[in-house]
Parts: structure tokens; sequence; C-alpha cells
């Protein structure tokens, strides 16, 4: 089966059913399947070959999904683009992973206008409704077309036939924040994403009744999961990504009766401290899920109050393993604090200890996953590849102990990187940004505890004797270069950064330590 | 009024908007079509107001006809501390 039959299987059933609900526009499964299909037939006709990769950049839904679904029909790789985005980002992963189609908003095209020039390999974008930007420069016009002209392609009453695509091929690369700075592309075969659809739809016991909001992207491998499960048993999302004002989204759960709810960490705090959650009632609301770092046990009590009688799942996993990878069921909640559960139908987890051995009961080993949902590698990185996907398994880097009755606790995990709100952050990216700056000597980039976003950002910083910069210089630099959640939160200076014996930087120290040189500016004389 | 706006997009452009061309915001620009202000960015907004303006917002408060524009933020404002 390939990720695309999820949504024809869904279409010949519930044809007429709403599976997008995005303000008060509805579109049912036949709407979806015929958009696919027809941006699926202009793709064809373009003669874009087997495996080529076509990049989605929008926020809207119903243009995300359709192109999501016409990409794979054509024989394509999806790449979803994260639309919080700076220029220098966007381009690096339009180049890592030589997009040649692009299917974009109306209004991320200001991105592209300007980094046109350096695209080589972009063949057409696609832009959303009927006109063209008035900005797009004239010497890429033959490579702009909107929409309504793909959607009204011509085939001569015949449908063109896509390439034989098999479960093996890719149907996606999700891009995911590594430890060496470069953000990095995940491959994912259709019988990945496949078969974690199929664990996530059992253990969650979703049904074409059930009725999503969905508040997380769709270009995370979280949301993309939401997003094909629910296809996946022709169930609806109702789609509002903007999580700025929760009170919002919980007038839109009460008034389109949510059956369930997904979100990270972060998602539950702003639910729990800046909305009036307390003062609603969700008569159908039957679960909500968690992923994507771990929850304090105090904040899942809290919502165990604030939402008696739903079920909430505690889940595990990595993009690397097409989203999921193990689930703590609702009725060990209580039981089971702070565990992650065990490993998901299909899906074999073992712990493994420093000498490669299975760690004993209490022992600290790391979690390495065996599975049909397991990632074929790093796109263009076989290094990297042949680092994480060992003969034992996929190699997650976190740490874990495994109580008597096999239920897993994370301890740690190996690498620094920052998860702040819902995404992760490598330090060295933002490391390696802010240290272009003449006046930087040394930075470091730490996590910081807090209550709402799980870490803030902030950044250490020695700078050059004789030399002076301000924390506001520092932060504009780093708005110009990266998105907008990747930003620190914080900018201190210091004298000197504490390091080890052998000249390693002490992260740790220096996430709880202020030992700035002031308050505003920084001097170095 | 006037003053309180100026003071809003004083703000705004000091934590959001940096060193933008002041055109980016009009006073009824939104801030969450123009994708000026993100989740994290509304909790700055949000303490700045109560610190700035001593006056506590309520969780039923955080809606966008107070907060989205910077005309929303100024009669919110001037509501807040009749």
């Amino acid at each position: 089966m390939l990720v695309c039959d999820l949504l024809v299987k869904a279409a010949a059933q519930f044809p007429q059913k709403s599976v997008i609900i995005q303000g008060d526009r509805r579109y049912s499964y036949a709407d979806l399947l015929q958009a696919a299909r027809s941006k699926a037939q202009w793709l064809l006709a373009s003669k874009y070959p087997k495996g080529f990769r076509g990049a989605l950049f929008t926020d809207d839904a119903y243009e995300y999904i359709s192109g999501y679904f016409a990409i794979q029909m054509a024989g394509g790789i999806v790449v979803g683009l994260n639309t919080q985005t700076s220029e220098r980002s966007l381009l690096a992963t339009l180049q890592d992973c030589g997009a040649s189609v692009i299917f974009s908003g109306g209004k991320f095209c200001r991105y592209l206008e300007k980094l046109m020039p350096q695209l080589d390999q972009i063949k057409n974008v696609v832009v959303a409704g009927s006109t063209q930007p008035q900005s797009w420069p004239a010497a890429f016009a033959k490579q702009w077309i909107t929409e309504a002209e793909v959607l009204g392609t011509e085939t001569h009453g015949a449908s063109l036939a896509s390439p034989l695509v098999e479960g093996n091929d890719l149907a996606q690369i999700i891009y995911t924040s590594g430890t060496t700075g470069a953000p990095k592309g995940v491959m994912l075969r259709h019988s990945n994403i496949v078969a974690n659809t199929h664990a996530i739809v059992t253990y969650l016991h979703l049904a074409p009744a059930d009725r999503a909001m969905v508040v997380l992207p769709f270009f995370y491998s979280y949301g993309n999961s939401v997003m094909l499960t629910h296809i996946a048993v022709g169930g609806s999302m109702v789609v509002n990504q903007n999580f700025l004002y929760p009170n919002v989204i919980l007038d839109e759960m009460v008034k389109e009766e949510v059956t369930g709810f997904s979100g990270v960490p972060s998602t539950f705090a702003l639910l729990l401290h800046r909305s009036a959650v307390h003062k609603y009632q969700f008569p159908c609301l039957r679960y909500l899920t968690q992923a994507g770092a771990a929850m304090a046990p105090k904040l899942t009590r809290s919502l165990k109050d604030v939402f008696p009688g739903v079920d909430i799942f505690i889940m595990y996993g990595q993009t690397e393993a097409s989203a999921r990878l193990s689930y703590l069921p609702p009725e060990d909640l209580e039981r089971k604090p702070g565990s992650i559960g065990k490993a998901i139908p299909g899906v074999t987890l073992k712990l493994l200890n420093q000498f490669g051995h299975e760690a004993g009961p209490g022992e600290v080993g790391e979690i390495v996953a065996l599975g049909e949902n397991i990632m074929a590698g790093y796109w263009g990185r076989p290094e990297d590849s042949a680092k994480t996907l060992r003969p034992e398994g996929l190699r997650t880097g976190d740490l874990a102990q495994m109580d008597a009755e096999e239920y897993l606790y994370i301890v740690s995990r190996k690498s620094d990187m920052i998860k702040s709100g819902s995404h992760r952050i490598a330090p060295k990216e933002l490391e390696e940004i802010i240290h272009e700056l003449a006046s930087v000597q040394e930075v470091a980039v730490v996590g910081i505890k807090d209550d709402i976003l799980g870490e803030l950002i902030k950044a250490c910083v020695v700078l050059r004797t004789g030399t002076n910069c301000t924390k506001k210089e520092i932060t504009i630099y780093c708005r110009q270069n990266l998105p907008a959640y990747k930003v620190p939160h914080l900018v201190e200076f210091y004298q000197a950064l504490p390091k080890t014996a052998t000249g390693k930087i002490r992260k740790g120290k220096l996430a709880a330590m202020a030992d700035y040189v002031d308050g505003k500016e920084g001097t170095n004389a | 009024m006037n003053d309180c706006k100026k003071q809003i997009r004083e703000f705004i452009f000091e934590n959001f908007l940096f060193d933008a061309d002041a055109t980016a915001l009009q006073d009824d620009t939104s801030f969450l079509e123009q994708g000026i202000i993100d989740s994290t960015g509304i909790l700055e907004v949000i303490n700045w107001l109560e610190e700035t303006f001593s006056m506590k917002i309520d969780d039923e408060e955080m809606i966008p006809a107070n907060l989205d524009s910077v005309n929303n933020l100024a009669v919110f404002i001037a509501r807040k501390k009749c």
C-alpha cells in the first residue's frame, strides 16, 4: 500500500464527508481527491520524473494536503517546508533536497522571489490562487504558474499514468534539526509511513467518527501523523495552526465537536496557564495525545483535572521512526507517571548499555528501535545514516531505563538539542550564526527550563577584546538569518565561558549561571 | 489614545520587527495574519501590558479582538484603565 492510497480508500468510502474544516471552509474527501488528482495530472503532463522532490510551502491545510497527495500520486517525494523560516534556512533546505517544483502560498512568494537566482533546479513554482504576485521577477515568469491553471490542466480526456511506485520507494523527506547544525532530511518510504499510520490508528482506536483539532504544523512528523491517521480512517480535521490565541482554538473545539486534540507539552502548558480552558466543557472530546518532549507529571495531572474522563496518551517517537515508537496507555497514566510506555504495535524497543549488551532492569541504556516504520536514512548523508541505522536497529540517542513491567522511562537525551515549544533547535546552528559577528569571540547556546515553552534559548557570548556589541545587535542579526523560533530569547555576555580540563564548554553550568557583564550592552575592553 | 498607539508600536518594533521599515506595521495590521507575533511573542505582549499599564489580563481577555493589532490593543488598554 502507498501513502496516497489512504486518501483514495477514504474518498471511496466517505466521498461527501468533510475531511478538512478550516474556518468557514469545508472540504469533502471527494473535493480533496479531485484536487490531488488534478495536480498530479499536471505534474505528469509536465514530465516530472519518478522520485522528483516536490516542496510544499503553505500554511493552508487544503493546499498543503492536496499538494502532498498529488506529489506522491505523480511518483514524487514530498518535502514539507517550515513556513516559519528565514531566506537562509529556506535556501539551505531547497538546495539540499533538490526540489524541482514548489507549491507555495501567495504570502510566501516573497521569500522565493529573492532566492530564485540561486535555485537553478526549480522548474516550476505553483502559486495558490489565480493571480500572479506583482513583484515576481520577470526573469522567472516562465517558471511561475497559478494553482488555478494547474487545476484546469487539460489532459484531453485521458488520465496520464503514474510511474510504478512501490512500498520501498521514498514518499517523503522531513527535515529535522541535526546535532551538527544543518537540518537533516529524514527519508521515509511509503511502507514506513503506512506501517506507522496503521499502528497509531490501532492504539488510539481511531474511527470514522473521530474529528481532530489540529494545531500542529503538517511539516513536522507529529502533525504529519495526525493528518495521515485521520485520513486513514475517514475522519475529519478541524485545522487552525495558529496557537496565538488558545481561546479561539477552544471555541472551535466546542463548536465543531472535536473528539481528539494533539499537542506538545508547551501546547498544554499554554492551554492550562494562558487560556480560559477551566471554564469550558468538551462533551465530545475522547482523547488527548502528547508527544514531542517529556511532559512533567505535574502538568499531566493538571490536564487530567481539566479534562476529566478524557483519555490521555503519552507518546514517544522520532522523525526517524516516521513519528511514533512508544505510547503509555491512558489506563497506566497514574500508575506509571513519567513513563513513555511500551513499544507501539509492530515496533521492538530494546535498551543497549555502553557495551552493546541489553540493559538489565533499572540499568540505563540507549533506546534502539526495530520496525517497519524506521527511515531509509538521511537524504544525501550516507555517513550520518550509517551512524544512526545500525545492524541492531535505529540508534535513537535517547537514554532510558526499563522497570520490572518493561515500561520505559527516558533518563536523558544524548544530544544537546533544545526543545522550545514544538521546535527542536540545534545549538550549533545558532552558534555558527552568532559567531559570524566580528565582535564575537566565543558563543555557547543552551536551553534553560521554562514552564510554558519547555526550554528558552539562551546565547552566552564572550566578546573580543576591544570590541563592543549590544544584545539587540545580536538579536537583530539572528532575526535576519534564522527563523523567528530559533532567535535566542536571552542573550547574556560573559568574561569567559566555563570549560572542562579538556577545553569543552560546560553547557550544563552555563544554563544556570548568570555571570553577565551588564544588563544591556556588552563590552570587552 | 495616539500616545498609547505610539508606545505600542515602539514595543512591537523593539521586540518583534527590529530594523523593519515603519510601513511593516499599520495600526490595523493583524499580528497573527502577518506572522509578526508567534505564540511565545503573545506572552511577551501580555507581560508587557501587565507591567507597563499595571493591569491584570484575565484568561478570557486573551482574544484577537483585544490583542491582535495596534488599534485593538489601544482600545483594550483604554477600556481596562477606565
